[in-house]
C-alpha cells in the first residue's frame, strides 16, 4: 500500500471509532447499555441487523466463492424472507410484551432455568467461536496480502473496535454500524464501476454477463438433481448451494439466526415499538437477496476480468511459496506455464467470443464459447491439480484460494486511495458483526449468568460497569480464539455457518416447541430433547464428515430442529404418564 | 420495545407486508431463474 493508501485506511477507521465514541451517551443501566433504552426506529435497527449479519468475510469470500464456483451461493439467503415473516408474526411479539433483554429469558419463563442456561451456553460456545473466526478471516487474508504480521493484524481487527463496544454498549455498535455500512456500499460500487472500467473498450457491461455466463459463472439457480448412474436424476443431497437448500435449510438457519441467536435478537429488541422491529425485520427480508446478489456479480465481473488479463494459477502468494519450496516445484512450474500459456490463448478466444456478441452471428457465438469451455476446462482442471498438490502431505498447505481471489485483485489493479478505501471496509465490515457479537455475548452472559447466579446486591450503575467488564472480556476471548484459529477448511465464510449450523438447529428446535407446541410444558422433556437433538446433529455431521453420507451442511439446521421438536413430544408424553402412574399409586 | 405498537405503516394489515414480501422473493426467483437462462 502507499501513503496515500494508508492516510485513507487510518481516516476512515479513526473517523468510525471517534463517531462511535460520540455516539456513546447512553443510560448508566442494563436498558440502556444492552437496548439502547429501546429506542431506535425502525432504518436504524435494518441496518444494524444488516450490518451484524454481514461480517468481512461476505465482502471478501462472496466474490471468490462466485469467481470459482458461480453465483448459485445466492440461493443460501432465499429462506431468509420468509423467516423474516415468521419471526415477525411469531417471535417480536413475545419478546415485546415479556419485556426481555435476551431470547433465553423466556425460556425460563416457558419451561425452566436449566433449558434456559443451557441453550444460552450454547449461543455462548457457538457465537464465542465463530466471533473468534470473524477476526482471523480478514486477518490472515490482510497479513497474507500485505505482509502484516498476523498477531498484530488480529489484535487491531478484533481490537480496536472495543473501545466504542465497550463504552456505548448497543447504542454505539447501532450508530457505528450506519456509518460502516454507508462506506462499504460506497466502496463496493467503486469496485464494480471500476472492474467494468477496465474491461476492454468495446466489452460493456452485458458482455462481461455473456463470458462469466458462457463459462458457468451466473448459475443463478440450481436444482441439485444429478444424472444418476442407471439413468434419469437424482437429487444429489450433498450439493451445499441450490434452490431448495437454500429455501428449507436456508429458512430453518435464518430462524434460527434472527429467531434465536442474541446477536440479532439484541438488534431488533432496540426498537422503540413491535412496529419498527418488524418493520427492521421485513426491509431486511426485502434488500439482503438483491444485496448478496450484487456482491456475487461483483465477482463474475472480476472473473471476465481476467480473461482479458493474466490471472495468476494460485491467489494466495504465500501457498504458492510453500509449493515452491516443496519437492513438487518441478511440477507446479510445469503446470503454471501451462496455465499462462492457456491464459494468453482465452485471451484472444474471449476476445473472439466478444467479437461474436457483436456481430449477431449464431453460428460464429456458438463455436468461440465452445472453444472458450474448452479452454476454460483445461484451465480449471491444471488449477485443481495445483490446489491438491498444495493440499497433499509433501506441501502441506492449503491449497482454497477463494478469500484472496477479490483482495487481490483490488490491490494489485485498483488505482491509489480506492486500495485503502476497500482495506478499510474490510475492518469496518468486521467490526459491524464483531461489535454487535461482542455486545450479545456481553449482555448473555450479564443476564442469563451473572445476575441469576450472583447473590450480591447490585444497583443499576454496578451492573452497568460490569457490563463493560463483560463486553471487554468476550472481546479478549475473540482475539485469543482468532491466534489459535488456522486451516478450518474451505472458505471461511462457509466455516463460520458450518459451525453455526451445528448448534442452531437443536435452538431453534427448543424454541419452536416453546412457541408452537403449548401441550409440552415439562422442562425436563426440553431439556433433555435438547442435548439429545445435539448428539444426533453432531453425529449426522460426523457421518458426513467421514463422508459416511452424503449431506450438505445447511440440512443440519432442520435435523437439529426436528431432533428436540421429536424427542421432546416423546420424553413428554413418557413424563406425563410416569407422573400420572404416580397419581395413581399415591391414591 | 418500549411502547406495544402493533399498527403497520402503509397497509392495513401486516399480511399485506408479509404478502408483499413473499411476492418480492418470487420475483426475485423467477428474475434469477431467467438470467441464469439467458447468460449461461
Amino acid at each position: 500500500m502507499n501513503p496515500f493508501d494508508w492516510i485513507v485506511l487510518i481516516v476512515t477507521l479513526l473517523c468510525t471509532i471517534l463517531y462511535g465514541l460520540y455516539k456513546s451517551r447512553t443510560t448508566h443501566n442494563l436498558d440502556g447499555y444492552f437496548l439502547s433504552n429501546r429506542s431506535m426506529p425502525w432504518g436504524l435497527v435494518l441496518l444494524s441487523i444488516m450490518g451484524t449479519q454481514a461480517s468481512a468475510i461476505t465482502f471478501i469470500s462472496a466474490p471468490g466463492q462466485a469467481y470459482t464456483d458461480g453465483m448459485r451461493f445466492v440461493q443460501y439467503y432465499f429462506g431468509l424472507p420468509i423467516a423474516m415473516i415468521v419471526i415477525c408474526i411469531s417471535f417480536v411479539p413475545i419478546f415485546s410484551r415479556l419485556r426481555v433483554y435476551t431470547a433465553y429469558e423466556y425460556l425460563e419463563n416457558r419451561f425452566d432455568g436449566k433449558t434456559r442456561t443451557l441453550t444460552s451456553f450454547l449461543f455462548l460456545l457457538s457465537r464465542g467461536l465463530s466471533t473468534g473466526i470473524s477476526v482471523f478471516a480478514p486477518s490472515i487474508i490482510l497479513s497474507s496480502l500485505l505482509g502484516w504480521n498476523i498477531y498484530w493484524t488480529n489484535i487491531l481487527l478484533g481490537g480496536l473496535l472495543i473501545i466504542y463496544t465497550m463504552s456505548g454498549g448497543a447504542k454505539a455498535v447501532a450508530y457505528t454500524q450506519q456509518l460502516q455500512l454507508a462506506i462499504i456500499f460506497v466502496g463496493m460500487f467503486l469496485a464494480a464501476y471500476m472492474v467494468v472500467n477496465m474491461l476492454p473498450e468495446n466489452v460493456g457491461f452485458f458482455d462481461a454477463l455473456h463470458v462469466s455466463g458462457k463459462l458457468g459463472k451466473l448459475n443463478v439457480i440450481t436444482s441439485g438433481m444429478e444424472k444418476a448412474d442407471g439413468g434419469g436424476y437424482r437429487f444429489n443431497w450433498s450439493d451445499q448451494y441450490n434452490i431448495w437448500s437454500g429455501i428449507i435449510g436456508g429458512f430453518f438457519l435464518a430462524l434460527s439466526y434472527f429467531g434465536t441467536d442474541q446477536s440479532q435478537v439484541g438488534r431488533y429488541l432496540t426498537a422503540k415499538s413491535v412496529t419498527q422491529s418488524r418493520m427492521g425485520l421485513l426491509m431486511n427480508g426485502l434488500v439482503k437477496v438483491p444485496m448478496q446478489f450484487l456482491i456475487l456479480l461483483i465477482g463474475t465481473l472480476v472473473f471476465t476480468f481476467y480473461q482479458f488479463n493474466k490471472a495468476p494459477i494460485l491467489f494466495n502468494q504465500s501457498q504458492v511459496s510453500k509449493i515452491e519450496n516443496s519437492p513438487l516445484k518441478d511440477s507446479f512450474y510445469l503446470a503454471r506455464d501451462a496455465y499462462d500459456s492457456l491464459s494468453v490463448q482465452k485471451q484472444s478466444a474471449v476476445i473472439a467470443f466478444s467479437a461474436a456478441l457483436d456481430s449477431g452471428n449464431e453460428f460464429q457465438k456458438a463455436s468461440t464459447a465452445e472453444y472458450l469451455q474448452t479452454l476454460q476446462k483445461k484451465s480449471d482442471s491444471l488449477r485443481a491439480k495445483v490446489k491438491g498438490w498444495i493440499n497433499s502431505k509433501q506441501v502441506g498447505g492449503d491449497g482454497n484460494d477463494t478469500n484472496y481471489i477479490f483482495l487481490s485483485f483490488v490491490v494489485d489493479y485498483l488505482p491509489q486511495g480506492l486500495v485503502g478505501l476497500l482495506i478499510a471496509i474490510i475492518f469496518l465490515a468486521s467490526w459491524g458483526s464483531i461489535a454487535a457479537a461482542i455486545n450479545s455475548l456481553a449482555s448473555s452472559s450479564m443476564i442469563d449468568f451473572h445476575k441469576r447466579f450472583t447473590r450480591k446486591k447490585e444497583t443499576g450503575e454496578d451492573q452497568y460497569k460490569l457490563s463493560k467488564w463483560y463486553t471487554l472480556v468476550w472481546g479478549i476471548f475473540c482475539i485469543v480464539v482468532a491466534m489459535f484459529t488456522y486451516n478450518i477448511g474451505n472458505s471461511l465464510i462457509e466455516a463460520v455457518n458450518v459451525l453455526g449450523s451445528l448448534f442452531y438447529g437443536v435452538i431453534l428446535g427448543v424454541f419452536l416447541v416453546a412457541f408452537f407446541f403449548k401441550n409440552i410444558k415439562n422442562g425436563s422433556a426440553v431439556f433433555w430433547a435438547a442435548l439429545l437433538g445435539e448428539c444426533i446433529v453432531l453425529l449426522v455431521f460426523a457421518l458426513a464428515k467421514f463422508k459416511v453420507i452424503a449431506l450438505g451442511f445447511l440440512w443440519l439446521n432442520p435435523i437439529g430442529a426436528f431432533a428436540v421438536i421429536g424427542f421432546a413430544l416423546l420424553l413428554n408424553a413418557i413424563l406425563k404418564r410416569k407422573r400420572a402412574i404416580g397419581e395413581i399409586n399415591t391414591i | 420495545m418500549e411502547k406495544n405498537d402493533h399498527k403497520s405503516p402503509f397497509f392495513k394489515s401486516w399480511n399485506s407486508w408479509y404478502v408483499l414480501v413473499i411476492a418480492v422473493l418470487a420475483l426475485l426467483i423467477l428474475f434469477f431463474y431467467l438470467f441464469t437462462k439467458q447468460f449461461s
